[in-house]
């Protein structure tokens, strides 16, 4: 070898590292210390960061139990367990006394007492400030402070739903005193405290060091990065810029991220029901015959296979495996063209009919189901338009003022089977047999009965079929090899760091 | 002269005025209510409607126009619905993004586009000069966001050299700030690069044949001072208009890689603003680049006197 090949090789070899692709986001690795940042994607950035104000999924991803925890806490299991009220008691199930943790102290310092349980919860049931589920309140009667660590929330009539609502988004503890800042700079007892929200880029926590739980977070900091593309945002953990795709994985780039040694999948279940909307209130969907026929005409296993990529779970009605009344009734109704169009000649249909499927394609897995609904329909004579309309038009158009034919849309929130109880929600769906037995469900406190009642609830989602009930979206997560602890399962919009760290 | 600037203004101002109503009314009219947003699809109407009142959006339009007017005239675009800032403040410091990221498009786009048409029209129906119409085609079908994620593709994700996405602001020094801004500079530039190319190639071409150039052939100027002292001169009426237009294109397809390189930039703005019906952002950035824009075609206007001393403002 001359000297001049090895000087180039030699230059060669020193240049390489230089090309590698870079390291974990979080610098400063080295072989003893796991780093303690994590960089997090998230596909939409919060309208706002006030739990009280706004029910979006996108603000709980962030504030929910990172920032602000609730008396009562819905685990990665779907398990109702005390949290910041560490047990409570009731005789009649009418008074509910609460016995707070001791040792919670707010962001600011102050300590967590009875009297802000009171404040907030008399703040939430109050019409006049707006909270966005107001409903979830209005049974309590009266809120008595006893001592520092103990208070009596007094219900007017029996409400099954009582503790579960003590655990959602919108009861989250925070102090009086920090009101004004709920919307930018969120003060609550959570694992993490805010240090900064660079609008449009970022939002940044930092560990809680008086947190109220020992040992925990693990993680020193961590950074919420809006990235909406999902094309980008794969790109840029496959590059190493972001930690976790949280929210943007699309199902079609799991098997890429299986492949990568570097990377992992994981997934699981969440509550998102998504579903193709009939409008009740309208010709020809008013008639059962016709509901049904287009119940039968869907392959729901073809849609996940083909929109969905496999990942999914087929569902039978509105009530998903996450919840504890679940009854399989995936094949209730099963898939067959010609009971289709039976039950359609049956209605004065023989032909078919023409229908508007409109679609927000903000959330890609619509648009790519209604093209392969499209063509099922199609096969029973329903011709089918697909129309994409932006977000807030679907809002607007489909959600409040109910004009259109058909919509998909995925319903994220758990226990939703009363908005087939509400003939005013956009399905316009209107029974009155459905609405006694949902009404004798939220009041009958035994679980056997409260069971039946919801196996009946089911049974009469089957029978009227108000929506077809296509897949339970999957929970789709892509991580670096060597972060831990993040959920599976997604029973609740949040994306819980409290437990997360990096191993090895 | 003067004339010329007062007539101008003028049409600066009613511009903008057009403008401004267009935008407010446009956006209020639209379906999409920015209270319901903000609900999302679990809130009760009353707590929506409850919300838009606070909003002040239950008021007559008109009311509301003459408001924000007011405000903006004395530089105040009001507070974002979304974020809780004040408008004013969130243009300016998404401008640190957007407006180096368009300068960085326009220099890669000009040096590019000026050399490369220069040359194609010299070397016309020469190999040189099909290459470069082959490759301006190509630049021109190929649409930004697919150019940017090959380029990150290629340089993040394969080769590792730069980051494949985001802006971690200038406070880290000005070559970190515009190494993040590089990718998306060269996917925003390439297709006016393109058209700039073909653009001044076709301008150069036409000069040529003019009794000028034939002129100054004849006294013996080399080719290479011949096309840049008395062709390119006489052929930038044609590239500075096509210019002036470009650059409001780059500040146009910027929404589109601020998305795919997720910076915090005015287009991403815009446009999440606009997906959440933040309507004082919305109208804010919309008077802003309309308010550039014409800024811009004025400048332009400008330049022709200098670059043709027959073109008098009168």
């Amino acid at each position: 070898m001359t000297r001049l090949t090895a000087l180039l090789v030699s230059l060669v070899l020193a240049l390489v590292p230089a090309l590698a692709p870079v390291g974990p986001a979080t610098a400063g690795t080295s072989p003893t210390a796991l780093p303690t940042s994590l960089v997090v994607q998230t596909t939409s950035e919060p309208p706002g960061l006030d739990l009280t104000a706004t029910p979006a999924s996108a603000t709980a991803a962030v504030v929910f139990y990172n920032l602000q925890e609730a008396l009562v806490k819905v685990d990665q299991h779907g398990k109702l367990v005390p949290w910041l009220a560490e047990r409570w008691h009731t005789s009649d199930n009418l008074n509910y006394t609460f016995f707070l943790k001791g040792g919670v102290r707010f962001h600011n310092g102050r300590a967590f007492t009875a009297e802000d349980v009171k404040y907030v919860l008399d703040r939430a049931r109050n019409p006049e400030t707006k909270h966005p589920h107001q409903r979830h309140y209005e049974d309590i009667a009266s809120i008595h402070v006893r001592d520092q660590h103990t208070v009596t929330i007094t219900l007017k009539k029996l409400n099954t739903m009582f503790l579960y609502n003590l655990a959602r988004q919108g009861s989250v503890m925070y102090p009086r005193e920090a009101l004004e800042q709920q919307k930018s700079q969120p003060v609550g007892t959570g694992p993490f405290i805010l240090a900064r929200w660079e609008r449009g880029d970022r939002i940044v926590l930092k560990r809680n060091p008086d947190y109220h739980v020992k040992g925990l977070p693990k993680l020193d900091e961590v950074t919420f990065r809006f990235i909406p593309d999902p094309n980008a945002a794969l790109a840029a953990l496959q590059a190493g810029d972001i930690d976790v795709l949280a929210f943007g994985l699309g199902p079609e780039s799991v098997e890429v991220v299986r492949r990568a040694p570097s990377l992992q999948v994981i997934l699981g279940q969440t509550t998102n029901d998504v579903i193709l909307a009939l409008n009740n209130s309208k010709k020809p969907y008013a008639d059962v015959r016709v509901r049904r026929a287009i119940t039968h005409a869907v392959n729901k296993e073809e849609i996940v296979k083909g929109a969905m990529f496999g990942f999914g779970r087929v569902l039978g009605t509105n009530v998903d495996p996450l919840n504890p009344y679940f009854v399989d009734m995936a094949q209730a109704v099963p898939h067959s063209p010609e009971k289709a169009k039976q039950l359609l000649a049956e209605a004065g249909y023989p032909n078919g009919f023409d229908a508007v499927l409109k679609v927000p394609p903000q959330y890609p897995y619509t648009v790519r189901t209604g093209e392969v609904l499209l063509g099922q329909l199609a096969k029973v004579g329903i011709r089918v338009r697909l129309e994409q309309i932006e977000w807030g038009q679907w809002l607007d158009r489909v959600y409040k003022n109910a004009d259109y034919d058909m919509t998909i849309i995925g319903h994220a929130e758990a226990w939703d089977a009363g908005n087939y109880a509400n003939p005013k929600y956009y399905y316009r769906f209107d029974s009155a047999r459905f609405q006694e037995v949902y009404k004798q469900a939220e009041s009958t406190l035994d679980d056997g009965k409260r069971r039946a009642l919801y196996h009946d609830l089911q049974k009469m989602m089957v029978e009227e079929a108000p929506v077809v009930w296509l897949y339970v979206y999957p929970r789709l997560v892509a991580a670096k090899k060597g972060v831990q602890g993040i959920w599976k399962d997604l029973p609740t919009p949040s994306m819980d760091l409290t437990e997360v760290s990096w191993a090895k | 002269m003067r004339r010329y600037v007062l007539r101008r203004l003028g049409a600066f101002v009613a511009t903008l005025g057009v403008v401004s109503v267009l935008v407010f009314v446009v956006i209020r009219v639209l379906p999409g209510d920015p209270a319901l947003i903000i609900m999302g699809t679990e809130a009760s109407p009353e707590a929506a409607a409850a919300l838009r009142r606070a909003m002040g959006l239950d008021r007559p339009i008109p009311v509301q126009y003459l408001e924000w007017v007011a405000g903006a005239l004395r530089g105040d675009l009001g507070r974002s619905i979304q974020y809780d800032v004040p408008v004013g403040n969130l243009i300016l410091s998404r401008l640190r993004v957007t407006l180096p990221l368009t300068l960085l498009a326009a220099l890669f786009m000009t040096t590019l586009a000026l050399p490369l048409g220069v040359y194609a029209a010299t070397h016309q129906r020469r190999l040189g000069d099909y290459v470069a119409m082959v490759a301006s085609q190509l630049g021109i079908a190929v649409p930004s966001f697919w150019a940017g994620l090959l380029l990150i593709l290629v340089f993040a994700v394969q080769l590792g050299w730069t980051r494949a996405g985001g802006f971690d602001g200038w406070q880290a020094g000005i070559w970190p700030g515009l190494r993040s801004l590089i990718l998306p500079g060269i996917a925003l530039g390439l297709i006016q690069a393109a058209i700039l190319t073909r653009t001044t190639r076709s301008a150069v071409l036409d000069v040529l044949r003019a009794d000028h150039v034939r002129t100054a052939r004849a006294k013996g100027l080399s080719e290479r001072v011949v096309a840049w002292k008395h062709v390119l001169r006489n052929a930038l009426i044609t590239i500075v208009t096509i210019l002036g237009l470009q650059l409001g294109q780059l500040l146009a397809g910027s929404i589109v890689l601020e998305n795919v390189f997720y910076l915090p930039g005015l287009g991403r703005l815009a446009l999440g603003a606009i997906s959440a019906r933040d309507l004082p952002v919305v109208q804010g950035v919309v008077l802003f680049v309309a308010a550039v824009i014409v800024t811009l075609n004025f400048a332009v206007d400008l330049l022709y006197g200098l670059l043709d001393p027959r073109i008098r403002y009168e």
